[in-house]
């Protein structure tokens, strides 16, 4: 075999791993207490697919201290269009791979894990002690579900859900709204993947990193979207 | 009584005037109106919805009063 058409040996190349990295974002740029406030603050995401997962790799690198994992399901190969997993992790619960491909970021992140689906009995117990939620579920009727529940008994908490995000569609069209009071609405608010639209890495990971700015600016005290 | 009533994405072609549209349309409503009968009045489809009553989520049970801004959201699947 030609020598010139296989891929290079960079083994040798990579440097040195230090033991702690600091993954936030620099003190030069961001006021030391509001660092630690994000290295205080406990988000839990409800759901970690297509949104889930990459919302979590988001806050994990924006420097939040803890993250409440809750998904019920296990890799799938259909998922790694668009979510936080790697091939050598299909079969693997969702909330177990999630958590190695986080603490490779950020070996000091504290996760919680939960391996259930979020149902109106067990979600105000998972969610307790957090300083936001994230919605990231992909039933419309489990949304409301969650959006119910929590409005209705813990309505001081910042609530980030996601509507409308499959499809062609502009990433223009994905805006955040702050629809009530601590309730922020990603999305288009119409594309439905039951209306038959693909669910692309570029449109969901938009409507993810919205979703994970609204939690850093709540979290920092920014209140509008 | 005059409320605000506030229908997004697909629930806002089932306003009155059929123009859809999120922005308010105000309701003349009887006194005891809850939101269950704004719901059946306007022929809203039974899917999943949230419901905010001045920007506070409210049950459907609830009887509306003068002034009120009722807002009602339909999450879509994808996730």
């Amino acid at each position: 075999m030609d020598d010139t058409n296989r891929a290079p040996d960079l083994t040798d190349l990579r440097p040195h791993r230090p033991e702690h990295v600091e993954v936030e974002v620099p003190e030069t740029t961001l006021d030391p207490a509001l660092r630690a406030r994000l290295r205080t603050c406990t988000v839990a995401i409800i759901g970690c697919g297509g949104l889930g997962s990459n919302v979590a790799e988001m806050l994990v690198r924006s420097g939040i201290g803890r993250l409440t994992l809750v998904d019920f399901d296990t890799v799938d190969e259909r998922n790694l269009n668009r979510q936080f997993f790697f091939r050598d992790q299909i079969g693997a619960p969702k909330v177990v791979a999630l958590a190695e491909n986080l603490q490779r970021i950020r070996s000091d992140v504290r996760l919680d894990l939960v391996a259930e689906r979020a149902t109106h009995d067990n979600l105000l117990g998972i969610v307790r002690g957090a300083c936001a939620i994230v919605e990231a579920v992909d039933d419309a009727d489990v949304k409301a579900m969650i959006l119910n529940t929590c409005l209705t008994e813990l309505p001081d908490m910042p609530l980030v859900t996601a509507s409308g995000l499959a499809g062609y569609g502009s990433t223009n069209a994905i805006v955040t709204e702050r629809m009530a009071e601590n309730l922020y609405v990603v999305g288009d608010l119409t594309s439905d993947v039951r209306d038959g639209h693909p669910l692309f890495a570029s449109r969901v990971m938009a409507a993810a990193a919205a979703q994970a700015h609204a939690v850093v600016r709540v979290l920092l005290g920014y209140l509008e979207p | 009584m005059k409320v605000d009533v506030v229908l997004f994405a697909h629930f806002s072609g089932f306003q009155p005037d059929g123009k859809g549209g999120r922005h308010a349309r105000t309701f003349d409503l009887d006194e005891g109106t809850t939101i269950a009968d704004v719901i059946a009045m306007l022929g809203l489809p039974d899917e999943p919805r949230v419901i905010f009553v001045n920007s506070r989520h409210a049950p459907e049970e609830r009887v509306l009063v003068e002034g009120d801004r009722l807002a009602i959201f339909p999450p879509v699947a994808g996730g």
